[in-house]
């Protein structure tokens, strides 16, 4: 059996390449895949602490969160086609109205 | 039935009058001043019925109840204390105010509605100020004591619509708010020291108490009788409070509320015999005031400025007997000291009735002659005999000469002065002083007598009995009052031989009985009564040869040289008037300006640099919110970094 440390440290890895992508990153379906790493270092962490304690709980969550994350990015590229429709971009840095 | 029982009732019924004019008078016309007639004499009957009483059986009567409870150690109460001081004050107030009340009927009756408010006010003060003779303690007092200062401040304002009326009673009222503040420190003082301020426990409590507090306590006592006595140096609001009706300078500024800061005196004679200083500071001011204010009474141009001064000057002598007595009392000589406490009252009394007589008088003039000019009247003795022949009692009264109630009062005053200079050397000088002023009493009262009655006719009188449409006396309601007070002005001195005498009935503890005989010896073989008697008959013939014969012309000794100055010195008022204007502008306002200053620049600028500050920070911060969402993304991470971080160094995850 995969010590429990391995898995950790796959999941850390993957989660701060996520990170990098989100804050690096200028496009927006690049950084929308980053979150989805992110989200996946998550999901594994919950795998893994389910197998080590033995409860089927974390599974549970795990295929939730898969599930809410499908929906998510839904969501979220029907976000990003509007956004290509109205402003002709995808880069993060060209949309900043929102602001002071 | 006991009758000190209703007490309560007598400010009660005139402040009956008063709600009832206040609310209804508007319709009533004639009727409102029957109905103060009415209050006010349903208070008067009870008062005298109540001094009777008091006078005759030498009773104390005293009831209290618990009003406002500060803490278990500090109560504030309300009753009533009746003693013979009492019994004489209720005795001038409720029966002067009475005679002002009637002759107010005609004297007011052309004022048309606002007979209204005069009435209303009148009824309002005559009841506050019975209060405050009833009052059992000095916050009761305190409060009422307030309450004639806003009557007096009301009724001097009477003709609001003239500016001098205006502004003389806001002059009274804030110079006499300069005593009234004294007073109340006085108040503290007492409060904090002795626990109450109940008279008979403060009296009580005297041995025991730290005698350098009673001191200042006693001081600033006496600082509201400055004010509300118009004593030196507060002295200066009498003389512009003539601006009032002339009823109302009888009343209030003569015979009634500015005997509260004798009265107050009085009350607190025993606290202010603890000190030596202030019994001697107390005497000082009143032989001062006296002095002073008769030297401004010699050469003042109207008729009510005369009578002004020389109430101010009276004042200054009962306040001088009263400082007297608490020196001679200090240095444990109290049977002298009880003479000088009842002289100082018995003169109280005694001026009440003479100078109400002399500005009900003078009220009588001007309603004649339509001016108060002195330079104006003249010869008018012959169109108002009842007016000439009253006033000249009074005036006789007044200068002190005998057998009339002013010799009596001021002669003793000023032996009991001269008894205390046998102690104290100060009121040797005081004496001569009293002296000096008894001198000039008789001369300016007599040189009003006869430039009012007397010599040629001026403008006013000729204007007045060429044209006036009355040439007769004023009416039956005016000389009424007159009269009955002319009648004690002449015999009110004789209380002195009723009974146990005016100093035994006055001053029940030591008292100094003497019978008649002894009395009349004891005066009449002193040398100090001739030294006054000869001091006011040369007052007098001084003012039939320069006012009457013109023998010697007064225009003639001021026209020039030091008289010249002296003369305009006294007109100005020795600068008083513009020096309250200088400590006013300079002081008060200076100081105002200066608050203002800080208000400005130190409290609002440390509420503005708060503003400022967070308005410049908010500029700062704002910017992190710049619209890019990656700044964002950055900020959460470095932050929840620095958070887990955080919780690991301080072992929370560990």
């Amino acid at each position: 059996m995969i010590p429990l440390e391995f898995v950790l440290i796959i999941s850390s890895v993957l989660f701060v390449i996520g990170a990098a992508g989100v804050i690096l990153k200028k496009n927006a379906i690049v950084i929308l895949m980053s979150i989805e790493i992110m989200l996946n270092a998550a999901i594994i962490n919950l795998v893994a602490f389910s197998s080590y304690f033995g409860d089927a709980t974390g599974q549970g969550f795990a295929l939730f969160a898969i599930g809410i994350a499908a929906a998510e990015v839904t969501i979220a590229l029907a976000i990003l086609l509007n956004l290509n429709k109205l402003r002709k971009t995808v880069d993060v840095d060209d949309i900043s109205l929102l602001r002071w | 039935m006991d009758i000190l029982e209703y007490a309560w009732l007598i400010p009660v019924l005139p402040l009956l009058a008063f709600v009832f004019i206040g609310l209804f008078g508007k319709k009533l016309n004639d009727l409102n001043g029957y109905i103060a007639v009415g209050g006010v004499g349903a208070g008067m009957v009870l008062a005298l019925w109540t001094a009777y009483e008091l006078l005759t059986t030498g009773r104390v009567y005293s009831t209290s109840q618990t009003w406002v409870v500060l803490s278990s150690k500090y109560t504030l109460e309300m009753g009533v204390y009746l003693d013979n001081v009492a019994a004489m004050m209720l005795i001038v107030v409720s029966f002067i105010s009475f005679l002002v009340v009637i002759y107010s009927t005609a004297y007011m009756y052309d004022q048309g509605p606002r007979r209204h408010r005069y009435f209303t006010e009148i009824c309002l003060f005559v009841g506050v100020m019975l209060g405050l003779v009833l009052a059992n303690n000095f916050f009761q007092m305190f409060v009422f004591w307030e309450l004639v200062g806003v009557c007096s401040y009301l009724l001097i304002g009477f003709w609001y619509e003239r500016p001098s009326a205006a502004r003389a009673a806001k002059k009274a009222f804030l110079v006499t708010r300069v005593g009234d503040v004294m007073f109340m420190i006085g108040l503290f003082i007492l409060f904090t020291e002795l626990g109450t301020l109940n008279y008979e426990q403060v009296w009580h409590a005297l041995d025991t108490a730290d005698p350098t507090m009673m001191a200042f306590a006693a001081f600033f006592l006496f600082g509201g009788a400055i004010g509300k006595s118009a004593q030196f140096p507060l002295h200066d609001w009498l003389p512009d409070a003539m601006e009032g009706p002339t009823t109302v300078s009888a009343l209030i500024h003569a015979a009634t509320m500015v005997n509260a800061g004798v009265y107050l005196v009085a009350r607190s004679f025993p606290i202010i015999a603890t000190s030596a200083e202030v019994s001697l500071f107390v005497g000082a001011i009143g032989g001062i005031t006296a002095f002073i204010a008769a030297t401004m009474a010699l050469c003042a141009p109207k008729i009510k400025g005369v009578l002004a001064y020389s109430t101010v000057s009276q004042l200054g002598y009962m306040i001088l007997g009263l400082g007297a007595g608490a020196f001679l009392w200090h240095n444990g000589h109290y049977a002298a000291a009880s003479i000088a406490f009842g002289a100082g009252l018995f003169h109280l009394m005694n001026h009440a009735f003479f100078k109400g007589q002399l500005f009900l008088g003078a009220g009588a003039v001007i309603h004649y002659v339509h001016t108060e000019d002195l330079a104006q009247m003249g010869g008018l003795g012959k169109y108002m005999k009842v007016s000439m022949i009253t006033m000249l009692i009074s005036c006789i009264s007044i200068a002190g000469i005998p057998p009339l109630s002013g010799f009596w009062s001021k002669d003793e005053v000023l032996a009991v002065t001269f008894e205390a200079g046998d102690v104290g050397l100060t009121f040797m000088v005081l004496w001569i002083l009293g002296v000096l002023t008894a001198f000039m009493t008789a001369f300016y009262m007599f040189r009003m007598w006869f430039m009012v009655f007397k010599g040629q006719h001026n403008e006013g009188t000729k204007h007045a009995t060429e044209h006036g449409h009355h040439k007769h006396e004023a009416p039956i309601a005016m000389l009424l009052p007159l009269v009955i007070l002319a009648a004690l002005a002449f015999g009110s001195g004789f209380s002195l031989f009723i009974g146990d005498g005016f100093f035994g009935a006055v001053y029940y503890e030591h008292a100094h009985v003497l019978s008649i005989g002894e009395r009349l010896t004891e005066v009449f073989t002193s040398p100090l009564t001739y030294i006054s008697i000869v001091a006011a008959v040369s007052g007098i013939m001084l003012a039939y040869f320069s006012f009457y014969k013109t023998n010697i012309s007064a225009e003639k000794v001021v026209s020039k040289g030091f008289p010249k100055a002296m003369h305009q010195l006294l007109l100005d008022r020795y600068k008083f008037p513009v020096a309250y204007d200088k400590i006013g502008y300079v002081g008060v306002y200076g100081f105002s300006l200066l608050l203002d200053k800080f208000d400005r620049y130190v409290i609002d600028g440390i509420v503005n640099g708060i503003a400022a500050f967070l308005t410049k920070s908010g500029g700062v911060v704002r910017k992190l919110q710049n619209g890019y969402v990656q700044s964002y993304a950055t900020l959460l991470l470095i932050g929840v970094s620095v958070i887990v971080i955080l919780l690991y160094v301080v072992g929370v995850l560990r």
